[in-house]
């Protein structure tokens, strides 16, 4: 089955066309032929794990053009990390797709909402399975399409536009990051493909400085994609699109793309102890900050954005400290537990057309699937035993324990206590306490069946996920997706028990402040105002980035204006000016004989500034001509040149 | 010099010429009948270098197709379009139109270049003209065209399909929307 | 045929340098389209003249003839199409009095 791994985004390629092409032909918008393209990729795609496990790989390749002696190839590899990847993504975009039936029935742009989100998946396969930096960079940015596509589907919203153009935007800062970093790559190791770069490391012939520096280069493109400190403003305003879309872009699969790509280029940064640490504080730095900012905001769906941000710290740091399958198996289990998480709350915004969690409180008798399902998840988010994410968390702070990092293991450990704090907060102003909107709370009911069968799937997923990777089947996980050997990480009680600790005194502090009322909210705030406001305002990033690069943006262009008005035009003026004085004062003198030769020197000055200004007239010819100019010079520099 | 170099010479000169005329014929007829003669003797230039198939697609495509096409262009314009609102009469210097016309920089550019490439021309060493040519040139197009060019001639008929498609398009937009 | 590669291509320079101040200096659109005609037509004898001199049993020229020829009629079938929907818009055709480009 492996040999057909190739069928597995094109299925859902095919749905795109089709549904773009002739959707509107069949009932639904073809919304069904998008489920079963995926629902086939996914069958197909848990074939493909299975042959893996039983051993197979796969890679084939083609050539795609050459450059004289360079040859671009582009083909498909298949082995265990792409595998599991293949399966995860498919399931959580097949689950996706079901739950969107319901969830955006009747919206205005049902078709095209489909039509994206299996692009999208077809897309994010193709960036899974490519073998080659090129390709891999292609589907990148066909995912960053879609996402801008799907942020901005109810573009009719000024804001939704503006967010979407922003998560455009600022991942595009670090793709040019990682466009110089492939660049740089294919510059010393001659070749494009993971498999000879890797060699090319191996053998030594691409090291020292230059790895460190394409190294991070290609980190800053992780950091765009995964949304980390300092490109991660973007992720919270992508919350303005439909929540399914969060659920599977924005929690899921694109922001993972970024920890796939440092997984996937391994090769470069595990050399590169320079390039290591700067994963693993980006990555700590993210995990904590996000998770602080997570604790104040009132937006359900905010609340989960900057949570997905810190979840992907925690992964970068595992990354970074030298936990390469930790840092896999919490994307994993995270992907799982985090769509459920937004699908929920997505279920719950459904219900009471509100994302303020002010508005909310007392739900969980309207709607017990979503508070069960959501209450699985959030426990796998907090790290409870034995749900998913404890598996995974304990992991990430194994590696940071075992690889020495004190100082990382503690930032993780205080993070972990504000995920279980945050996460605690939300299910008890959402489900808990008295209702506080009368009106919303008595519209409030328990969303359609092809809601809630998605969040049963991934609750029960969340539930038996982690023991993949756990002592009951011998750390099977480690052994399947490993970094040049398995790496199996003695258990410390020590790191066991802070982990254990930190969801405690997490969730207990949550239930005291918000359940019990035993502290009071009123008294925490007011004694820590400062730190409340900071954190209310997410640290003024937004802002900063505003006065920083719009409103520096805005100052050169009017500088330059400026500069153009007042100078270029000072001096074309002045020079016709002085010509004209000139001409007449001479003519004056000499009318005869100098004239011709002054109406010479005026044209001359007249068309070199025409000339000048002319530089943007919106005249095709114009442009033309300055082509054809240019390709003269040209042509004289290289024949006689030299 | 054999007889063939004396004829190849003779077409280069009529197509020159009729290109010449092209530019500088006062009237868009005219201009668009040269365009036609330029068109043949293209036709000839390629018969004269052992091109057989390629003269006759070049009578067929050009001379047939898109000579007819402006023509009818032309013929379906009236003299106003054509012309314009402001002719000769209406262009003054402190008109903002005419951004290249009464700049020296188009001609100047022009016979740089044609100069430069001439000179450069003149400079290079060229092998001989080899003796025996290709007869059968249909077939190694048709051969190289379905083998080694396939994708690239399945996308040049989409483009050329797409091109159509898209100026049918265009020209009806306007009838329905009025 | 005896002669030098150098004047096949000085022919085609010649025609492509009128091609491109007819291009420059039109202000009908019609006639830049005719002399964008000229300059592809120039380029074709260029690829030709190659195919005739270097390699002529392989015809790979040729191939590219065809293929600019293509895309040349594509061109003209567009262009001529853009040019009919300016003409009923603007009542004109004269390219100095479009200049919607412009910043």
């Amino acid at each position: 089955m492996a040999e057909l791994a190739w069928l597995v985004p094109v299925l859902p390629l095919a749905s795109f066309l089709f549904i773009s092409l002739a959707g509107h032909t069949v009932k639904g918008d073809g919304d069904r032929i998008g489920v079963a393209a995926v629902g086939a990729s996914l069958l197909l795609s848990l074939a493909i794990l299975i042959d893996v496990i039983g051993g197979a790989r796969v890679a084939a390749d083609m050539v795609w053009a050459f450059f004289g002696s360079i040859q671009l190839r582009m083909g498909y590899q298949v082995d265990p990390f792409t595998a599991t990847m293949l399966v995860m993504v498919t399931l959580i975009s097949f689950l996706v797709h079901i739950y969107s039936l319901g969830y955006m029935h009747g919206d205005v742009r049902y078709k095209r909402y489909y039509a994206i989100l299996s692009l999208f998946t077809a897309s994010m396969l193709g960036l899974v399975l490519a073998d080659n930096f090129l390709l891999l960079f292609i589907f990148w940015e066909l995912i960053g399409l879609c996402s801008f596509l799907l942020i901005g589907h109810w573009y009719e919203k000024q804001d939704v536009g503006y967010a979407a153009m922003k998560a455009f935007l600022t991942t595009r800062v670090g793709d040019v990051g990682m466009f110089i970093g492939i660049m740089l790559i294919f510059f010393h190791a001659r070749t494009f493909q993971f498999d000879g770069v890797a060699q090319a490391v191996a053998a030594g012939d691409f090291a020292g400085a230059a790895l460190a520096v394409a190294a991070v280069l290609i980190f800053a493109g992780a950091i765009g994609k995964s949304a980390q400190f300092p490109l991660h403003v973007w992720l919270p305003d992508a919350m303005a699109g439909p929540t399914s879309v969060s659920a599977l872009i924005h929690a899921a699969t694109l922001v993972a793309a970024g920890v796939y790509l440092v997984a996937r280029a391994y090769g470069i940064f595990a050399p590169s102890p320079t390039a290591l640490t700067t994963v693993a504080w980006v990555g700590g730095i993210t995990a904590i900050f996000a998770a602080s900012i997570a604790l104040v905001m009132e937006d359900i769906k905010k609340v989960l954005a900057y949570s997905t941000v810190s979840q992907l710290g925690f992964m970068m740091v595992a990354l970074g400290v030298g936990g390469y399958t930790a840092g896999i198996f919490h994307l994993l289990t995270h992907a799982v537990f985090k769509a459920l998480l937004f699908l929920a709350s997505g279920s719950v915004i459904h219900g009471v057309d509100t994302q303020n969690m002010h508005e909310m409180g007392g739900l969980y008798k309207k709607m017990p699937i979503t508070f069960w399902t959501w209450a699985i998840g959030s426990g796998a988010l907090a790290g409870i035993y034995p749900l998913a994410g404890f598996w995974s968390k304990d992991e990430i702070l194994l590696a940071a324990h075992e690889g020495g990092y004190t100082a990382l293991f503690w930032i993780l450990v205080i993070a972990a206590v504000f995920t279980a704090f945050y996460i605690t907060r939300a299910t008890i102003l959402t489900f808990f306490g008295k209702p506080r909107d009368k009106k919303r709370f008595d519209r409030a009911h328990e969303s359609p069946a092809t809601m809630t069968v998605p969040l049963i799937v991934l609750a029960a997923l969340a539930v038996v996920l982690g023991f993949a990777n756990s002592p009951h089947t011998g750390w099977w996980f480690s052994h399947f997706v490993y970094f040049d050997h398995p790496h199996e990480a003695a258990a410390s009680p020590f790191v066991l028990f802070w982990a254990t600790a930190s969801w405690v005194v997490g969730v207990g502090a949550a239930i005291l402040v918000y359940g019990l009322g035993v502290i009071s909210r009123r008294a925490v705030i007011d004694n820590l105002r400062p730190v409340w406001v900071l954190l209310k305002n997410k640290y003024y990033f937004d802002e900063l980035y505003h006065l920083v690069f719009v409103r520096g943006t805005v100052a050169i262009s009017r500088i330059v204006g400026w500069f153009d008005r007042v100078v270029i035009d000072g001096i074309v003026n002045l020079v016709g000016y002085g010509a004209a004085k000139l001409s007449r004062a001479t003519g004056e003198f000499d009318l005869d004989v100098i004239d011709g030769a002054v109406n010479g020197i005026a044209v001359l000055v007249r068309s070199g500034g025409a000339v000048l200004r002319r530089l943007q007239t919106g005249y095709v010819q114009s442009y033309v001509l300055a082509l054809f100019v240019t390709v003269v010079v040209g042509l004289l520099v290289f024949a006689f040149g030299g | 010099m054999t007889v063939t170099d004396w004829v190849f010479l003779a077409v280069a000169a009529v197509t020159l010429f009729s290109a010449y005329r092209v530019v500088v014929s006062r009237k868009i007829m005219h201009a668009a009948l040269w365009l036609g003669l330029t068109f043949f003797g293209v036709a000839g230039i390629f018969l004269l270098l052992g091109a057989d198939f390629l003269a006759a697609a070049q009578v067929l495509v050009y001379v047939g197709a898109v000579t007819t096409i402006i023509i009818f262009g032309i013929m379906l314009s009236t003299p106003e379009e054509l012309r314009g609102p402001s002719s000769d009469a209406g262009s003054d210097a402190d008109s903002p139109a005419a951004p290249t016309r009464r700049s020296f920089l188009p001609l100047l550019t022009a016979i740089g270049f044609a100069a430069v490439m001439v000179a450069l021309v003149n400079r290079g060493e060229w092998p001989s003209p080899p003796g025996s040519v290709a007869t059968d040139t249909p077939r190694l197009l048709g051969e190289a065209l379905f083998t080694r060019f396939v994708i690239p001639f399945e996308v040049a008929s989409v483009v050329l399909l797409v091109a159509l498609v898209g100026a049918i398009a265009l020209a009806l937009k306007e009838e329905s929307g009025q | 045929m005896t002669l030098s590669l150098s004047v096949v291509l000085a022919v085609s320079a010649l025609m492509f340098g009128l091609g491109v101040y007819g291009a420059l200096t039109q202000r009908n659109a019609i006639r830049v389209l005719m002399c964008i005609e000229l300059v592809l037509n120039s380029v074709n004898i260029n690829l030709v003249a190659f195919s005739r001199y270097v390699g002529p049993d392989q015809a790979l020229g040729q191939v590219f003839t065809v293929f600019v020829m293509t895309v040349a009629a594509a061109e003209a079938a567009v262009g001529l199409a853009i040019i009919l929907m300016v003409a009923r818009r603007k009542a004109h055709i004269d390219i100095d009095q479009i200049n919607l480009l412009k910043w």
